[in-house]
């Protein structure tokens, strides 16, 4: 690894401890089978299989910033926000539409494992396709030849990471008053055997990105997004090996996921709408 | 007067004012394909002499070429029993005046990342073969890209191509393996032509599919990639499973035309796994039956 | 009216409020904003607090990992604080590598902090294997004092930092880590970051706003610990009088306790 004199380094090889773990309590292997038994329909925290956590979403977290939202999915927590547009750098030609420049980070402590301060190409892929899921919602020809910046930073992953990163940045465009046709959310989806689990957690994402010794089982992860009044889909990416029936089973209860919510985003928009207009008011009237 | 069957599809292009159009007449293409036609595929294995494994695929205008090499590498601690594949893409100046300067390497990043994510499961390929003792030593397989010229549909020809040099990769087997205190000792097999193969039943096949107008297409030129708004990436293997999948364009997609895409692109895909495996067979033929005869002890 | 007058005239639109003991957000000159501490918000991190400041919000967060001591220190574990300014707090900073202003706040959280924990206690065995404590504070939205913020966030996430039992095989020179046993740090100070901005040569603001901090003429950061001074940083700037650096630590020392006990207010409310 090249050094890096701009940051405090610390020794070149450092471990995390848990790699020398051992527990009395005897729940890591084990426990992770048992919450997605097939025949039990209920997962480690509690949830039934096709059922997604509880979402916060809050706008208007980042003072200094046009627009910015704040997700949180139980120990998934993301947060992003929005800039001005300015002219594209480094570019020559006139580009007819405007660019959504995206860049995803992970907290340095945000993973079981510490991450990297640099971007990684984990990151890259998930920038990647955060910046495919937001394109086709913006009105990307009201800026031509600018870039709109938004940036991504994941405090917390506990799986459903790209799914909350996209519905993040769908809301922060929106604060940030960028036009656009619709907004965007965003699901995933966890498929081992035949168990189909909404919104998975870390565990349950490492569960399913395996496959099982009986063979021909599918097993895989989706994120799908998708603009809600237009039953658009903007973006889906799968990993994983599932029959076609299993993706087109797993699309319909994603696109389910993403229209419940729709209505959450919705009117997480209207409260800071209305929360800005009493704000402005307050002063008149004193 | 515009009948069912016929649609005029005419786009322009703002940058260069350039007109493209196409005509969707008896649902043919302006090339005299139909929608699901590929453009006539070359292979050729075994080109590059210092790699293990080599394929070149040439569709019609699009040129790839990839080269594997094996290197013996330490697994990594989360999966200590397994060996590595990485992929690196190389998108070359020449191949279109888009990729001048530093404007290929996203798309490369993209090509890259998308198979890694259509290898990533073990049911498309196995890493386990490929570990030589647990948590020590591995074997790394380097698969180099290269796209040399770009006429469309860069996705498929570039996993068929991988796919291609993969099933040329030779392994060279290893007789002993010992622990000797913290070091490893290795001993490859003394003759080079002692190697095992890579399993490749289960490598998917990259299939793009394009949306232009109403119309789903197959193995889109140039052209058609411009005029198409969205455009769907699936990896199906030779028994119809779906590996990954993946939107890569800008524009949005309807759920039903989503799932109407993936049956084509599952039915599609199977049909070209089945012909690159008997392309294969009959390149591997000519390759074993073409090695000249060789005289004298100068050679 | 009066929007479109900060922004053409911002020096004039202060010294207007200025001219009445009042800042544009309402307080007087030596008044310091709210300060909030939320501990343990990462289940992931070994350690872990978010402060704001009025607007100002500094995440922190401890990763521990195991490595090997330096062998000019043998006996010492590491500390390694970062303070990161992404482009997400700010418009003011770009992707890519540390900017100087972050470099410069992880330098004086360095200096603040150096003191906190001893750094022989993070050694589980001399010349094998000692505690690395990865700090990385990243602010979220940058509005003035975020290296208070920083010092803060630190501060409160070490005292929640529980380290699980380590013992070394010297044979196997394995460690073997039992992840049901863990003990607290061992915190010996708590440094508190106060800072204040020039304006006008004269007229000292504390704990300025991001704005108040652009308009000012000289900045001033006093870091104090209970009644001892650990450091005052007055990086140029205009000059500032003998009682106006009087006046500023003695705001310093009485933020200080406020902010200390806050973060005990804030700590005692946690399940531990």
């Amino acid at each position: 690894m090249p050094t890096d004199n701009r940051r405090i380094q610390g020794p070149e090889i450092s471990t995390p401890y848990c790699v020398f773990g051992s527990s009395t309590e005897n729940e890591d292997e084990d426990g992770c089978f048992k919450s997605t038994d097939p025949l039990s329909s209920t997962r480690k925290d509690g949830r039934a299989l096709l059922e997604h956590r509880k979402i916060y979403m809050k706008t208007g977290v980042v003072s200094q910033a046009k627009g910015s939202a704040y997700i949180e999915l139980n120990n998934t927590k993301v947060i992003c926000s929005v800039f001005d547009p300015r002219e594209i750098p480094n570019r020559v030609e006139y580009s007819q539409h405007g660019e959504l420049f995206c860049v995803l980070k992970f907290a340095p402590f945000s993973c079981t494992t510490r991450r990297s301060h640099q971007q990684d190409a984990e990151e890259k892929e998930l920038s990647l396709n955060l910046k495919r899921a937001l394109e086709p919602a913006v009105c990307r020809h009201e800026f031509p030849n600018f870039q709109v910046d938004i940036y991504v930073l994941i405090l917390e992953s506990d799986g459903g990471s790209l799914a909350a990163s996209i519905t993040c940045a769908g809301l922060a465009l929106a604060d940030a008053h960028v036009p656009m046709y619709d907004l965007v959310t965003a699901a995933s989806l966890g498929v081992a055997g035949d168990v189909l689990m909404k919104d998975p957690s870390e565990e349950e994402e490492k569960l399913c990105s395996q496959h099982f010794e009986r063979s021909n089982l599918n097993h895989g992860l989706i994120t799908v997004s998708l603009m809600g009044a237009h039953t658009q889909i903007t973006q889906v990416w799968q990993t994983g090996s599932m029959t076609t029936t299993c993706v087109s089973e797993s699309l319909t209860h994603l696109i389910q996921s993403c229209e419940e919510t729709y209505p959450i985003a919705q009117r997480c928009l209207v409260k800071s709408v209305v929360d800005t207009i009493s704000k402005k008011k307050v002063p008149e009237q004193s | 007067m515009v009948k069912s069957t016929s649609y005029l599809f005419f786009f322009i292009s703002f940058g260069n004012f350039l007109s493209v159009y196409f005509i969707f007449q008896n649902d043919l293409r302006n090339d005299g394909r139909s929608k699901q036609d590929y453009r006539p595929i070359e292979l050729e294995l075994d080109i590059v002499t210092h790699a293990n494994g080599s394929a070149r695929v040439r569709l019609a205008n699009t040129d790839i070429l990839v080269g594997v090499k094996t290197e013996i590498d330490v697994p990594t601690s989360n999966r200590p029993e397994e060996g590595k594949i990485e992929f690196f893409v190389d998108c070359s100046a020449n191949a279109t005046p888009e990729f001048e300067g530093k404007g290929g390497q996203d798309l490369a990043t993209e090509i890259g990342n998308y198979l890694g994510s259509s290898f990533a499961s073990p049911l498309s390929f196995d890493l386990k073969p490929l570990c030589i003792l647990k948590g020590v030593q591995c074997w790394k397989l380097y698969v180099d890209i290269l796209i040399l010229e770009c006429g469309g549909n860069l996705f498929d020809a570039v996993s068929l191509a991988v796919k291609a040099a993969l099933y040329n990769t030779m392994v060279p087997r290893v007789e002993t393996v010992a622990m000797d205190g913290g070091n490893v000792d290795l001993q490859l097999s003394g003759d080079p032509f002692d190697c095992w193969r890579l399993d490749i039943t289960n490598i998917p096949c990259l299939v793009t599919l394009t949306k232009i107008g109403e119309h789903l297409i197959v193995d889109p030129t140039a052209e058609e990639e411009e005029c198409s708004m969205a455009s769907l990436v699936v990896a199906v293997t030779e028994s119809g499973r779906i590996n990954s999948l993946c939107k890569t364009s800008v524009g949005s997609l309807h759920p039903q035309t989503l799932t109407d895409a993936l049956k084509v692109g599952v039915e599609v895909g199977v049909g070209l796994n089945k012909a690159l495996n008997e392309a294969l067979g009959r390149e591997e033929k000519r390759l074993q039956s073409n090695k000249p005869e060789r005289f004298g002890f100068l050679k | 009216m009066a929007a479109q007058y900060k922004t053409i005239h911002p020096v004039k639109y202060y010294r207007d409020f200025l001219a009445h003991d009042l800042r544009p957000d309402g307080r007087s000159p030596d008044k310091t904003r709210n300060v909030t501490v939320n501990v343990n918000s990462i289940s992931t991190a070994d350690g872990s607090s978010t402060v704001r400041i009025g607007n100002t919000t500094v995440i922190c967060g401890i990763k521990a990992e195991l490595g090997k001591p330096k062998p000019d220190e043998p006996e010492c574990g590491f500390m390694v604080p970062n303070v990161e300014l992404p482009p997400l707090c700010s418009p003011l900073f770009r992707p890519g590598p540390p900017s100087e202003e972050a470099q410069a706040m992880t330098c004086f959280v360095s200096q603040a902090t150096s003191d906190m924990v001893d750094l022989k206690e993070l050694c589980v065995s001399t010349d094998n294997l000692a505690w690395v404590l990865h700090i990385d504070m990243i602010c979220l939205d940058y509005d003035g004092c975020v290296q208070d913020a920083c010092l803060i966030a630190l501060s409160a996430a070490l005292r929640t930092v529980k380290l699980p039992k380590v013992e070394y095989d010297a044979e196997t020179k394995l460690p073997s880590v039992s992840l049901d046993e863990r003990a607290d740090l061992h915190v010996k100070s708590s440094p508190v970051s106060t800072s204040f901005a020039v304006f006008d040569d004269e007229i000292i603001l504390s704990d300025p706003t991001g704005e108040e901090e652009n308009l000012s003429s000289a900045k001033l950061s006093v870091v104090t610990d209970g009644e001892v001074i650990l450091s005052v940083h007055k990086p140029g700037g205009s000059a500032l009088s003998e009682t106006q650096l009087q006046d500023c630590i003695s705001v310093a020392k009485d933020r200080a306790n406020l902010v200390n006990e806050l973060i005990n207010v804030a700590l005692s409310s946690v399940d531990r």
